[in-house]
């Protein structure tokens, strides 16, 4: 493969000179030392610099977990980034068996994942490459998956519970601008509004399906949450690829455990998929520029919950596959709802929606609220600090845009 | 007395990189094994190092204090020179220097009458400086009043109620013994170092009430974890467990080999994991009590950046946590998550007295055995 060698150094800058590496002082001589030792041996490939990427890898990972993660400096993020292109140089001039190819790729996510953008976002151009390598391979198909069990199905849903119509959310098809405004927007009022999405490509020209997702991005690396709900004890993050995830989590293989790949802005790490979404127009009633609004995706099986919580900031839940059962009471019933005392989840309820122990959280029953099961082609507006409870009734894609 | 080190060697502060005939240099950046340490170059090659007394760690370099020569303090690493004779690491004006801390910018040397500081970034000039009466003999980093921190400001106070023996300084928090044998501790709990049993960060000083009316002898910060040792040779650990370092079942340890591994051969020793009992630790927020050997008596304990290494009572070291520079000694490259001997010593039938991690390496002192002396 003389050709993937020849197609990475052609994304890397074409003499070491014009290869950047510069840092405040807060990247110290040492480390920096060993970041232009490998720059060198890159563009002379005189020996290997595997052992040196791994180092510059190993010291900013310390760096990126030494503090708050808001409070790490952008540098130590850079310094992971050329960490992770030195490795995928490095692996791709080895050899580029599909293993070595595989590692490339998930060493590009790392960096996208808790890095930050170098040289022209360069990590999302090889990233390119190197998937369109891996699409050309012959692509060895597992027996036991039949291409029937891949489309996005839901022979498994739960039982929608039965929603109370005096609580139902209201349901508004495609409102204008204006009205949305005054009806919903300012008087911080929960709605679904029908009709505003159904155009994205998501929808029409690349329905999205596993066999799709498994397409465009299989071979990448996400992180998945494990375990029922994130405030059980026995919770936890781990990093897959999506590949991975549909085969334990949604197709269900060897596993008994949930897996839901949650709150995660696949789309800015994957720009082919963001490319099936559009921004809701009602965003720009906010103050932030478009560059502001985060996107996040939530993907998993049926079961999958979201315990209580509420967010800072407004949110657009759009529902792309499958259905969602949510539950929303407004920020009066704060004292009712019993948030937790931690730092870390003062934003969420220790009460179980569903099952709420009348014994310990009395006020709970007492609180009005509102509630819907959203279906696919709905968007629904969650006003910034409303408390929200989601339980997906079967396989589910929704995106949430968070804007202000 | 020998010193040996093992571990991260990208500088060459363990063994200077040799430059071979066709000037490529050599490099060796990971020692599994224990090898005899080469700091200073001052003396003939049999006495190497016989008389370092102590040994002060960063990510780069080493610090190797000498109880001859005017108790002058060696460097070694990143920076420093090898020539073919004469010493090219000896610092300027640490002439009577009797402890030292170093980190990737500064060099603290602690003196019977004052402590400076001195920048590494820029020739080692004179950065800063502090009267202080250490005629009382404080280890080092603590001074009278309080202590030295390793970046600016330099000195910190501390309430002459703690009474103050001991002070380990981890990458953001601290763990102090005091002269009544408590165990205090403050800074980032953001991965349960300071052992109160959350992960909320402490800005003064507070007793680790779990350890309280046990008298403990010694204390060691890592990175993200800490130890500490009681009156009765005891081992006692917290903090994150992410490499082993704690001593506990390590889940990244025992399935996570994902890291390292195409995808395919990863999932059976992961889906064991979900369908078995096994407690993993990611997070021991208090002091756990860590069995060393069956018989367990722990006389020294250091913390490195994610790995602990402890010498117990009979002279032999183990090691465990991270170890993929080598830094457990154990001729691999693995890490564990439960404490291995590092046969090494044993073999070679040396004593192990002393032990120092730095980040990501381990510096042994060790003496011939003689029945008696160990």
């Amino acid at each position: 493969m003389a050709g993937l060698w020849s197609a990475i150094s052609a994304a890397l800058p074409v003499t070491e000179a014009e290869f950047p590496l510069d840092f405040s002082e807060k990247v110290e001589p040492s480390i920096l030392e060993v970041l232009k030792r490998c720059r060198q041996q890159l563009y002379t490939r005189t020996c290997q610099w595997m052992q040196d990427a791994q180092v510059i890898l190993d010291f900013s990972w310390e760096k990126l977990n030494t503090g708050t993660w808001r409070d790490v400096d952008k540098e130590w993020r850079c310094v992971y980034s050329y960490g992770c292109l030195f490795k995928v140089a490095a692996l791709c001039r080895e050899d580029a068996s599909p293993v070595t190819l595989q590692e490339a790729i998930r060493t590009c996510d790392m960096g996208l994942l808790m890095g930050a953008s170098i040289i022209d976002n360069i990590l999302q151009r090889i990233v390119r490459i190197l998937q369109d390598v891996i699409r050309k391979w012959p692509y060895k198909e597992d027996p036991s998956e039949g291409v029937s069990a891949k489309k996005m199905k839901s022979d498994d849903s739960a039982p929608a519970p039965i929603v109370n119509q005096a609580l139902v959310v209201p349901r508004v098809n495609c409102p204008s601008l204006e009205r949305f405004k005054t009806e919903y927007l300012d008087p911080q009022m929960p709605v679904i509004l029908e009709g505003v999405i159904d155009h994205w490509p998501a929808f029409s020209n690349h329905p999205w399906s596993l066999e799709y997702l498994q397409t465009i991005a299989g071979c990448r690396t996400v992180p998945v949450e494990v375990g029922s709900r994130y405030t059980d004890e026995n919770w936890s993050q781990t990093l897959l690829t999506v590949n991975e995830f549909i085969d334990r989590y949604i197709l269900g293989k060897n596993t008994t455990g949930l897996g839901y790949l949650a709150q995660h802005q696949l789309f800015d790490q994957i720009p082919e998929l963001r490319d099936d979404i559009r921004i809701p127009d009602y965003c720009c009633l906010g103050e932030g520029d478009e560059e502001d609004i985060t996107i996040n995706a939530w993907f998993g099986p049926g079961g999958t919950v979201s315990p209580l919580h509420h967010d800072p900031q407004q949110n657009f839940l759009a529902q792309v596959v499958g259905r969602k059962y949510i539950r929303l009471y407004s920020p009066e019933n704060n004292e009712k709802l019993y948030a937790h005392q931690s730092q870390l989840l003062h934003n969420t309820s220790q009460v179980e929606v569903e099952s709420p122990d009348e014994v310990r959280f009395p006020e709970f029953v007492k609180a009005p609220y509102l509630e819907c099961v959203l279906q696919p082609g709905e968007i629904l507006f969650i006003p910034v600090k409303h408390w929200h409870y989601v339980r997906s009734l079967e396989l589910s894609f929704s995106v949430s845009f968070w804007w202000s | 007395m020998n010193w040996f080190g093992f571990g991260f060697n990208g500088f060459g502060q363990i063994r200077a990189n040799e430059k071979s005939y066709d000037g490529e240099s050599t490099r060796d950046i990971k020692l599994t094994s224990p090898i005899s340490l080469v700091v200073c170059r001052n003396l003939k090659s049999s006495e190497i190092c016989q008389h370092v007394t102590r040994i002060r760690t960063s990510w780069s370099r080493i610090a190797a204090l000498h109880s001859t020569s005017n108790r002058r303090l060696c460097l070694a690493g990143f920076g420093v020179e090898h020539p073919s004779r004469g010493c090219g690491g000896c610092v300027e004006e640490s002439k009577e220097c009797q402890d030292a801390q170093i980190s990737e910018e500064y060099l603290a040397l602690s003196f019977t009458d004052r402590v400076e500081i001195q920048s590494l970034r820029n020739q080692n000039k004179q950065e800063w400086t502090m009267e202080t009466d250490n005629t009382a003999g404080l280890e080092f980093p603590l001074v009278p009043g309080g202590y030295i921190a390793s970046k600016p400001p330099f000195f910190r106070p501390l309430s002459p109620q703690l009474v103050a023996v001991t002070l380990a300084l981890g990458t953001e928090h601290a763990v102090l013994l005091s002269a009544s044998g408590n165990v205090y501790t403050w800074g980032s709990g953001s991965h349960g170092q300071l052992g109160h049993g959350d992960l909320s960060p402490q800005n003064e000083p507070r007793a680790v009430e779990a350890l309280m009316g046990m008298q403990m002898s010694s204390v060691a910060a890592g990175g993200w974890h800490s130890a500490c040792t009681s009156a009765g040779r005891d081992l006692y650990v917290w903090g994150w467990n992410e490499s082993g370092q704690v001593g506990l079942p390590s889940r990244a340890l025992r399935t996570g080999q994902q890291d390292t591994q195409p995808a395919g051969s990863a999932s059976t020793s992961r889906d064991q994991e979900e369908s078995g009992d096994d407690v993993f630790i990611s997070i021991q927020a208090f002091p756990a009590l860590v069995d060393v050997t069956e018989s367990c008596e722990v006389s020294k304990i250091s913390c490195g950046s994610r790995h602990t290494a402890a010498v117990t009572s009979k002279g032999d070291l183990f090691t465990w946590g991270w170890g993929e520079y080598g830094q457990l000694g154990q001729g691999t490259l693995s890490s564990s998550d439960e404490p291995k001997p590092v046969e090494f010593f044993k073999d070679n039938g040396l004593c192990v007295v002393d032990v120092v991690c730095g980040p990501w390496n381990t510096y042994v002192c060790a003496i011939i055995k003689e029945p008696s002396s160990c």
